[in-house]
């Protein structure tokens, strides 16, 4: 600045100054609306407010004006800030909910594109499936879960149940044998057997596993399946027991309309022995081809442990007795799932297992 | 077991007519009625016609026309080209319009046959499906029937419900109309007694004694025999009514002797024989094992090499029948035969079924003995069939029967506490119902009190032996309907979770992971277990289904490569499976096989991709899953060490193959399939492995379940990329960047890897990420660049890297 300023000079400058605010204020909400985007919004608040801006050269002037004036100046140059201040805030504040709303109002993403997973699905095997579900149930009746070889002895897969050597009864489970004369087990009553030679009632054991049968591998038949054993020895433990744990077990797979029938049947390791069937799931009763029209499919066999075979285990049947039934998976799941050939369970198509 | 409604009818006239109610008591009973059919079905529309008169058919030669008189509907003249057409006066059957014929799945119809129409059909018996072969069209005695009859009345063996009877190996009494009557009559509360025989029991002794020599060598094997002689007999088929029976119940009519003796076997369980009795030398028969290597030629014609173990029926020159198996050829009744020796015997069921499984002979005899026949009714049963004999061959019966008892078998009896009945079952049969259950059963009552009875066994249930055999028979006939439901009481005692609970969350694991479960069989060939480097099996199957099947599983990947070879010709390419199994190890002595759990995943094709060019696996996929599955199944993080050359699986590609280590113990290991292995099982060579042992990995030790706690202070990242030589493993470097990062150092991560513009031939870029952070401050900018700075030249002069810009 070049010297002192005059006080009719500063008066002057006083008044050019008002002048420019007065222009400022006149063109700046038409300059603000004329923005249509953020970033020329800012643009043109810098133009009026920037270091380089209109208002700080407007503001140059202000070292000439009488140093008593200039707090007045001050306050009406605040004054205008504020105003643009908050006609720019409105301006953003319009322009960014256009922004928005045309972001919404766009075309719509094409969700009909694949979802992208953070893996792959995988897919238990149904043989899995159904027995984790069995086991379930009865580890939630109080059964622990317990296993034992598949390579058994003869005498804890068959003479101690009370398979004679010899006996007819053998044909049902026509064993593979091993060069050392051990067999492939035919059935995880193997399980029973150990447990009761190691354990003293009582107790109640659900056993799932692999078992093996020498059977020709057709529609229903393959030569290693799987079955679910389950016992339970204590004293004075009931075939009503027997039933009622099963009929809970039928109700809980099936659903509580479900009903179940005992048969008459022989197992040489229990005594009575019986068959259990459920009420055909697929037609109620009423026959359909699945239950070959009797209402009833069969899926356990059952019984109380015969006193023989407690007493092959050292357990006195004078004191405790036991029920035990047992069950194949590869059934059940084939009743549930509708397979039409057991072999479809080890050819392990994808296209079969990506169903489960 | 075959069953015949009409006759078990014939045996307990109070049964209702209605074979499915019948069928129903007898599988509430216990005996599975598994499949129900008529015999002879059709043959109840049929009526008898009397032919009065033929001609020849003037158009076709071989064919008849012949008129026949059908009663009350009149006369009609049909077609017959039948050769056996009987003269006028005699009686054929004939199948009005409209009859359907099953056996031959044809329905009659009216039909043109050159240019005469025929409007019914005389029938054979195979059309009726009352025989299995026919030589011509039923022809029937003149005197039998008036026309227009219906032909099932005038020939009621023509037509019977058969019951095809799943009997438990515990029932040889259901193996007979006799036991199956008691039993059916039991299940229907009635009071029931077998008929009355037709001729007097056979006093035994006698001439019968002179006759025949019978000497028992082996008391064990046959503790009892017994014969008859029936002499002038005259051989020739059976009348209809047996033939009917036999057909019925599937045994195929041969001659009137043979057929008598089928007869009885079905109607008591008790297999017979009948010897031609001239051919019986020096008319002596002896029961003894046979001599090694001695031979038979048994009736189907096969000439057999007998063991010491062979239990056989002699005379004194050789062996003339396998005792309660086959009868030998050479003895056997043919129509020349004019004596017949019958033979009923009680065999022991052990040696019958070993002799009947070392011959694989199953015959209706073998298949009763081998469940134990009953022992009381040697004698009623030979009466029975002697006198039937006699009756069809016109023959005479030599008084009186030869009977040796080698060996007495007793009867046990069995005492029944009342109160056990309710301790076994949870409810009460009152012990009046249990008396007459077991009476109606045939077993009588010895003694009894307040408390118990004691009860004799019959005969014909060699099954029961103890008090809980008479709770069950007393719960059979009470009904299975009645059992109550009750809960026990639920014991609590839980072990530690064992192998299954570990195998269940290693299957879910896996499926987290994207894999598909198979589930193979442990019988692989060794051949195949060959193939992947598998320990050589030692569990080796004596009596496998096949080659393919022969050994116990050392590894689980054969059986896996089977379903990827499958999935390949099905057109699956991206496949992603794994399998939890038992492998089988060698037995320590005097032990079982070891039986370890194993885990094996294969993924093969395409990695998953989205909406982009899809990529095949590598064998850092195969890493990645197994450092993914020892996360979650172990909380700890594992390594993957290169094998040495020596060291690699041979089944694995020399480039690319790794143990995997969880704490420095191998686990397991992964890599990429050699191309050699994956031609062999014709898999592809996109193809990579996982496997993992269980076991070890179960029997790590437990870590201490305790989080790490969140750190206070922030962290800073560098970053630097260098250029190394593909002679140089990134993990290397990273283990130097950690360790020169040293205290300070959080992590230090690979993020990039960059081959091609600007970067030297058989080089990479590789992009490590150091996390530097203090877990009791706040680090300076100063602090971190210079222990950045000795990072980078750390690596640069270790490794010879050029640092990246």
């Amino acid at each position: 600045m070049a010297g002192p300023p005059q006080s009719s000079n500063s008066e002057n400058i006083e008044s050019n100054i008002d002048a420019g605010l007065a222009t400022l204020r006149a063109q700046f909400p038409a300059r603000f609306n004329a923005a249509e985007s953020e970033p020329s919004l800012r643009e043109e608040n810098a133009k009026l407010l920037g270091k380089k801006g209109e208002l700080t050269a407007i503001l140059k002037q202000l070292g000439a004006v009488a140093p008593e004036a200039r707090k007045a100046i001050g306050e009406r140059v605040n004054a205008l800030k504020t105003e643009v201040e908050a006609a720019f805030q409105k301006r953003l504040a319009t322009i960014e909910a256009a922004k928005r709303d045309a972001e919404l109002n766009a075309r719509p993403f094409d969700l009909t594109l694949p979802g992208r997973l953070a893996a792959p699905i995988g897919h238990a095997h149904p043989i899995s499936i159904v027995r984790d579900e069995i086991v379930d149930i009865f580890a939630r009746l109080g059964f622990q879960v317990h296993d034992g070889p598949e390579i058994e002895l003869e005498d804890y897969n068959f003479t101690k149940l009370g398979f004679p050597p010899d006996h007819p009864a053998t044909d049902m489970q026509d064993s593979f044998w091993t060069t050392s004369g051990h067999l492939l087990r035919t059935h995880t009553s193997n399980i029973q057997v150990r447990a009761m030679l190691s354990q003293k009632p009582p107790f109640a054991f659900i056993a799932p596993g692999a078992v093996y049968r020498r059977d020709d591998e057709d529609a229903t038949h393959l030569p290693m399946f799987h079955q679910i054993e389950g016992f339970m020895v204590n004293e004075r433990v009931t075939f009503a027991e027997l039933r009622g744990v099963l009929t809970e077990f039928a109700e809980r797979l099936y659903g509580r309309d479900t009903t179940i029938r005992f048969r008459p049947s022989y197992f040489p390791f229990v005594e009575p022995g019986a068959e259990v069937d459920v009420r055909c799931v697929f037609c109620k009763g009423g026959g359909c081809s699945i239950c070959k029209q009797t209402g009833w499919i069969e899926i356990l066999g059952a019984g109380m442990i015969h006193p023989a075979v407690f007493e092959h285990c050292g357990i006195d049947p004078e004191k405790y007795t036991g029920f035990a039934f047992g069950m194949g998976v590869e059934r059940i799941a084939m009743l549930r799932y509708d397979i039409p050939d057991l072999r479809m369970l080890v050819e392990n198509d994808p296209r079969f297992l990506v169903q489960f | 077991m075959k069953a015949s409604f009409n006759w078990l009818r014939a045996l307990v006239p109070t049964l209702p007519n209605d074979p499915r109610e019948v069928a129903g008591r007898l599988a509430r009973g216990g005996i599975e009625v598994e499949t129900m059919r008529t015999f002879g079905d059709g043959a109840e529309k049929c009526i008898i016609a009397r032919v009065t008169a033929l001609r020849a058919h003037p158009a076709r030669t071989g064919l008849r026309l012949v008129t026949v008189d059908l009663g009350a509907v009149g006369a009609i003249e049909v077609v017959c080209g039948a050769a056996n057409v009987p003269d006028p006066g005699g009686l054929v059957v004939f199948a009005p319009l409209g009859t359907t014929l099953p056996a031959k799945g044809m329905t009659i119809g009216r039909r043109e046959i050159g240019g005469i129409v025929s409007e019914g059909m005389l029938c054979s018996e195979a059309e009726l499906g009352v025989s299995n072969e026919s030589d011509g069209i039923i022809v029937l005695p003149a005197e039998l029937a008036a026309p227009g009859a219906r032909f099932i009345d005038a020939v009621p063996s023509a037509h019977d419900t058969i019951f095809e009877l799943g009997v438990t190996p515990n029932r040889p009494d259901a193996l007979g109309h006799i036991g199956l009557a008691r039993d059916i009559a039991a299940l229907s509360s009635i009071d029931w007694t077998p008929p009355p025989l037709k001729s007097a029991l056979l006093a035994h002794g006698k001439q019968a004694t002179s006759e025949v020599t019978v000497r028992i060598e082996d008391a064990e094997g046959c503790p009892h025999y017994a014969a008859t002689i029936v002499e002038a007999v005259t051989i020739e088929p059976s009348p209809l009514w047996l033939q009917h029976r036999l057909t019925s119940l599937g045994i195929r009519p041969i001659s009137n002797v043979v057929d008598m003796t089928n007869l009885m076997l079905m109607l008591y369980g008790h297999p017979l024989h009948a010897f031609d009795f001239d051919r019986v030398s020096d008319a002596t028969i002896v029961v003894r094992r046979a001599r090694e290597g001695e031979r038979l030629t048994t009736l189907d014609g096969v000439e057999r090499t007998l063991s010491t173990d062979d239990l056989v029926i002699c005379d004194t020159k050789a062996p003339i029948a396998l005792a309660g198996v086959m009868g030998g050829a050479a003895s056997e009744v043919t129509s020349l035969t004019k004596r017949v020796l019958i033979e009923c015997a009680y065999f022991d069921p052990r040696v019958i079924r070993r002799a009947a499984r070392r011959h694989a002979i199953h015959s209706e005899g073998s298949h009763r003995f081998e469940r134990g026949i009953d022992s009381g009714d040697t004698m009623r049963v030979l009466t029975d069939v002697t006198a039937g004999v006699v009756e069809l061959t016109r023959g005479h019966a030599v008084p009186g029967a030869t009977l040796v008892v080698a060996k007495e078998i007793r009867q046990p009896s069995v005492r029944l506490r009342n109160a056990r009945i309710s301790q076994l079952l949870g409810f009460d049969i009152p012990a009046a119902e249990v008396a007459t259950s077991l009476r109606r059963l045939g077993f009588v009552k010895l003694s009894g009190d307040a408390e118990s009875s004691t009860f004799v066994v019959p005969t014909f249930r060699p099954d029961v032996s103890r008090e809980v055999d008479l709770i069950e028979e007393a719960v059979r006939l009470h009904g299975f309907d009645a059992i109550p439901r009750a809960m026990p009481t639920v014991l609590a005692i839980q072990g530690p979770p064992g192998r299954e609970t570990f195998l269940r969350r290693v299957r879910d694991a896996a499926v987290t992971f994207g894999l598909y479960e198979a589930l193979t069989y442990s019988f692989v060939s060794p051949e195949q277990l060959e193939a992947v480097g598998a320990p050589a099996p030692t569990v080796i199957l004596k009596n496998p289904m096949n080659d393919q099947r022969s050994v116990m599983r050392t590894s689980l990947l054969p059986g896996l490569f089977e379903s990827l070879s499958r999935a390949r010709r099905h057109g699956e390419r991206d496949v992603r499976l794994f399998s939890v199994g038992t492998l089988f190890g060698e037995a320590p002595a005097g032990q079982l096989p070891l039986e370890t759990s194993h885990f094996s995943a294969l993924l093969a094709g395409d990695r998953p991709s989205y909406l982009q060019h899809a990529e095949p696996v590598d064998a850092w996929d195969a890493k990645g899953l197994a450092i993914g599955m020892l996360a979650k199944l172990t909380k700890r993080s594992a390594d993957v060490v290169t094998y040495t050359a020596d060291k690699r699986p041979l089944y694995l590609h020399p480039r690319a193959a790794g143990e995997v280590r969880v704490d420095g113990v191998a686990v397991g290991r992964i890599g990429l399939l050699h191309p050699d292995v994956a031609a062999k099982f014709d898999v592809g060579n996109d193809t990579v492995v996982v496997e993992l042992n269980l076991q070890t990995i179960a029997d790590l030790p437990k870590k201490a379940e305790r989080i790490a706690h969140l750190p206070k202070f922030p962290a800073s990242t560098r970053d630097l990329a260098l250029v190394l030589s593909d002679d140089i493993p990134a993990g290397d470097v990273l283990a130097n960047i950690v360790a020169s990062a040293g205290d300070l150092g959080e992590s230090v991560s690979i993020f990039d890897r960059f081959v091609g513009k600007g970067i030297p031939a058989d080089h990479a870029s590789v992009a490590f990420r150091v996390v530097y952070r203090a877990s009791n401050r706040t680090l300076t900018d100063a602090e971190i660049d210079a222990r950045h700075a000795a990072v980078v030249a750390a690596a640069q002069s270790r490794f010879g890297a050029q640092l990246r810009s």
